[in-house]
């Protein structure tokens, strides 16, 4: 009887497992086509709104001085003059082959695929360069803060975090540049290096501009750590967990800790779209060569097929980390893994 | 759950490492050593699309061409043409221009120069199929006769008095390329690897990013000093300045006006500037009311301050402009103020009562866009003149490639304009105010002026010529199609310890390296 109930048991179990499985992948696979759609909306929207705009990305690759016959030559020699619902569709039709197409003024006839890769390499490095250094210190000025709650050091972080929230990302970095590298001379100023070429001067180098979109971005980690943590703190197996005689610090790593950080980690994957705004600012100010610069020389000069790639690029990052968050935190859940 | 330590001790550790690296770390300055390597950044621009001349429109693309080749001719220090590859030219009877070339000069690839290469480039900026932005400048060339290896004759289809000037080594195209390098690569493709006679050679490009040259040994005034040049393309004019004042740039191609105040204190950094050649005026649109009325637009130009704009705009680093020619152009420029082009608040009252048009009839949109001092600009202007006139204008605020399309298409009533690197008077001239001229935004026609731009432009005579613009500019200020304004300086900033860049008006930059030493 008992072996029988036991084979019943997990027979359901594994059968719930299965449908818990099947109900991901569904899950998975509507998000995915619903990317797939927002991607597609989101390149229609912004090639409507740039062809609406006035301006001519001859004028910017020819310059003041191009005369007429040239700007004439340029647009034919670009596809400039085809309908604009037949330049938007052999463009969407040459990236479902992997071409992205060719740089209109920002690089004069290079692919905008052969552009990508380095750029993206930057802006994904200083991005997660500046999500490391807000987690660090979210991790460390929440829980502080959480564990104190009300004490000096509370206050302390919690007006830190005021005034990180505060403060726009372009004034950070000119304060940086002026406190840290121009009075200071501890870090650079200005420029880029590679982290495939040289990752202690890359980390170095990178420093101030990752710490400038760092900052409100840590500030609002640390804000929302404390206040889950707080939280948390006060649940019942918390309390429970005391009752039994556990120590502080060994509640607050294993019950507390792990159960705010689903919360947590949900703001984090929320706020990396944040990031590719700050990085759009930071990369101009501190001549970071990545996505965001170029995205801002394809507007200026109206260089469609750049402009187009990088919201693309853009678009599909913060589609892929919503998905990945809500992976993580499904995974991270302890109600799904115990 | 141990994971989750394991986590928390490598970020920890990761932190700690960051800030040992910021302590210990190498210090902006150290890189300031080796002395035959020249760090000259490109600030206010990062777009390069070519390094063909013929191809060539954009003023980084030129501060960079300046360097990889050189022209039949060039600027000096004092703006006067001299030799740079032409050894000598004089005047036929024929009307035709005849050359020498010098002996002894090699292109990159080691190949000598000879007259075909001179004959190929200018032909190949002729041909209409190769759509060269720097056409005009050779359009009135009817053919380039070969007399041997090196002599060539330049036969003009009637007297062309800018074609010395825009055979320089400045904004001009006109730079001699290497037939052989031209056909082997295709046009295309020479713009990415130029093969030019100058000083450097390029070595590699990184779009967006910036690019390195290295010195051509062979160069024909002997091998540079200066061995390699990083030239960073650096797109905010204020991250430039920090870049320099970082240790992280020797010289950069220009200066926020903003900021020169401050700079000039600050003993390690030198300024070089000067008035540069450019014009900044208020293109009017003559087809739409109310600039169509010539007392309006006459009145709108006595009703502003063109001190207090300098001072306000560009913080003094300037001149008010009075007419259509900069200063720096010698004896085509006629200072002080005009009738009709000054401040005189009772006048321009006088003048808009004139008017069919009252002070409020319309409104008035003047386009500026958002980049450096040109939104103020605008700005300054409209609060002048609504003060003196009780006017309705406003400012709209676009970005400057939008401004650009719309004065082309005429889509404007007046806007905030301006041209600059132009070093021949016919280019301030002849294409903004002749009937057809294709940078007449406004439409302006004057038979009258189209006549002495035309005389003008055929003179030889340099007097002469001048005496032509001269009047042309004295119906043109009556007829005020244009407002102008005032003429920006032109700013370098180089490092304490770099010597030796000369500062020429139209924003020279890039010929310079192979001059300059660096400690």
């Amino acid at each position: 009887m008992v072996a029988v109930t036991e084979t019943a048991d997990q027979a359901t179990v594994r059968q719930a497992g299965r449908k818990s499985l099947a109900a991901l992948a569904a899950g998975l696979a509507t998000k995915l086509i619903g990317a797939v759609a927002v991607l597609i909306v989101g390149t229609l929207v912004i090639f409507l709104t740039m062809k609406a705009a006035p301006g001519d990305p001859a004028l910017a690759a020819l310059g003041e001085q191009a005369t007429p016959q040239a700007v004439a030559a340029f647009r034919v020699q670009h596809g400039l003059d085809a309908p604009v619902y037949a330049q938007y569709l052999s463009w969407l039709g040459g990236i479902v082959q992997g071409d992205f197409g060719t740089s209109l003024a920002v690089a004069s006839g290079m692919p905008v695929g052969d552009l990508l890769p380095s750029k993206l390499l930057a802006t994904v490095f200083i991005g997660l360069y500046a999500l490391t250094l807000a987690i660090v210190i979210s991790l460390v000025l929440g829980s502080v803060a959480a564990r104190n709650r009300g004490g000096t050091v509370d206050m302390l972080a919690t007006s830190l975090a005021v005034f990180g929230i505060s403060m726009p990302d372009f004034w950070l970095s000119y304060v940086l540049i002026f406190g840290l590298g121009l009075s200071l001379q501890l870090f650079p100023t200005y420029g880029y290096v590679s982290p495939v070429v040289d990752l202690p001067a890359a980390l170095y180098a990178g420093f101030l501009p990752a710490l400038a979109i760092a900052a409100p971005m840590a500030a609002v980690f640390s804000r929302t750590l404390r206040a889950v943590l707080i939280e948390t703190m006060s649940r019942s197996y918390a309390t429970a967990a005391r009752s039994f005689g556990l120590r502080e610090g060994f509640i607050f790593i294993h019950f507390v800790l792990r159960n705010a950080l689903v919360p947590y980690l949900t703001v984090v994957g929320l706020q990396i779209r944040y990031i590719l705004g700050g990085v759009v600012v930071v990369e101009r100010i501190f001549g970071i060569p990545g996505v965001g610069s170029l995205m801002v020389d394809g507007a200026f000069a109206r260089d469609f097929p750049v402009l187009q790639t990088c919201t693309v690029v853009f678009l599909a990052i913060v589609l892929v980390v919503n998905m990945l968050t809500d992976l993580v935190c499904m995974l991270l859940d302890p109600r799904r893994t115990s | 759950m141990s994971q989750l330590q394991v986590k928390r001790r490598t970020l920890l550790q990761g932190a700690g490492a960051l800030t040992v690296l910021a302590g210990l770390g190498i210090r902006p300055g150290e890189t300031l050593a080796a002395t035959d390597k020249l760090r000259a950044a490109i600030t206010g621009y990062n777009a390069i699309n070519t390094f063909d001349p013929g191809k060539a429109s954009l003023i980084p693309e030129f501060y960079v061409i300046w360097s990889l080749y050189n022209g039949l001719l060039k600027f000096d220090k004092d703006m006067q043409i001299v030799p740079d590859l032409a050894e000598s030219y004089t005047t036929r009877d024929d009307g035709s221009l005849e050359f020498t070339l010098r002996k002894g000069v090699t292109f990159h690839d080691g190949s000598a120069l000879t007259s075909d290469d001179v004959k190929f480039t200018l032909e190949r900026l002729l041909d209409e199929s190769f759509a060269s932005p720097n056409r005009s400048k050779v359009s009135d060339i009817d053919k380039i006769e070969i007399v041997d290896d090196l002599t060539f004759r330049i036969y003009t289809k009637k007297p062309f008095a800018p074609l010395l000037t825009f055979l320089t080594n400045a904004r001009t195209g006109t730079q001699i390329v290497s037939r052989k390098s031209v056909e082997a690569a295709g046009n295309e493709a020479f713009g990415r690897a130029p093969v030019g006679t100058g000083p450097y050679k390029l070595v590699s490009w990184d779009v967006g990013e910036g690019l390195k040259l290295v010195a051509h040994d062979g160069y024909f005034e002997g091998a540079p000093t200066i061995k390699s040049v990083d030239i960073p393309l650096i797109s905010e004019e204020a991250s430039g300045v920090t870049a320099l004042l970082g240790g992280l740039a020797d010289i950069t191609s220009t200066a926020p006006a903003a900021d020169v105040p401050q700079l000039l204190k600050n003993p390690s950094v030198k300024v070089l500037r000067q008035p540069g050649l450019n014009v900044r005026f208020l293109s009017l649109n003559l087809q739409k009311p109310p600039f169509d009325d010539v007392h309006f637009r006459r009145a709108v130009s006595m009703a502003f301050q063109r001190e207090a704009m300098v001072s306000a705009v560009i913080f003094g680093e300037g001149v008010p402009l009075y007419g259509t020619i900069p200063p720096l152009l010698g004896k085509y420029y006629v200072p002080g103020e005009r009738t009709y082009a000054k401040f005189d608040p009772q006048a321009a009252k006088e003048e808009l009562a004139k008017s069919a048009y009252k002070a409020d009839e319309h409104e008035v949109k003047v386009i500026t866009w958002g980049g450096s001092w040109w939104k103020r600009y605008a700005e300054i202007f409209v609060a002048q003149v609504n003060q003196v006139l009780g006017t309705r204008f406003a400012v709209e605020v676009t970005d400057a490639n939008a401004a650009y399309a719309r004065e082309k298409s005429g889509d404007f009533q007046i806007g905030v304009w301006g041209w600059l690197g132009m070093i021949d008077p016919d280019e301030y001239m002849g294409d903004i105010f002749s009937t057809d001229g294709w940078r007449n935004f406004g439409k302006y026609s004057n038979p009258e002026v189209d006549k002495q731009l035309e005389a003008a432009r055929t003179t030889l005579d340099t007097d002469k010529r001048a005496e032509y613009y001269h009047q042309a500019e004295d119906i043109i200020m009556n007829d005020m199609p244009v407002i102008p304004c005032f003429c920006s300086n032109i700013h370098n900033l180089v490092r304490d310890g770099v010597d030796g860049f000369v500062q020429k008006p139209y924003s020279n930059f890039g010929d310079q390296f192979a001059n300059m030493k660096v400690s």
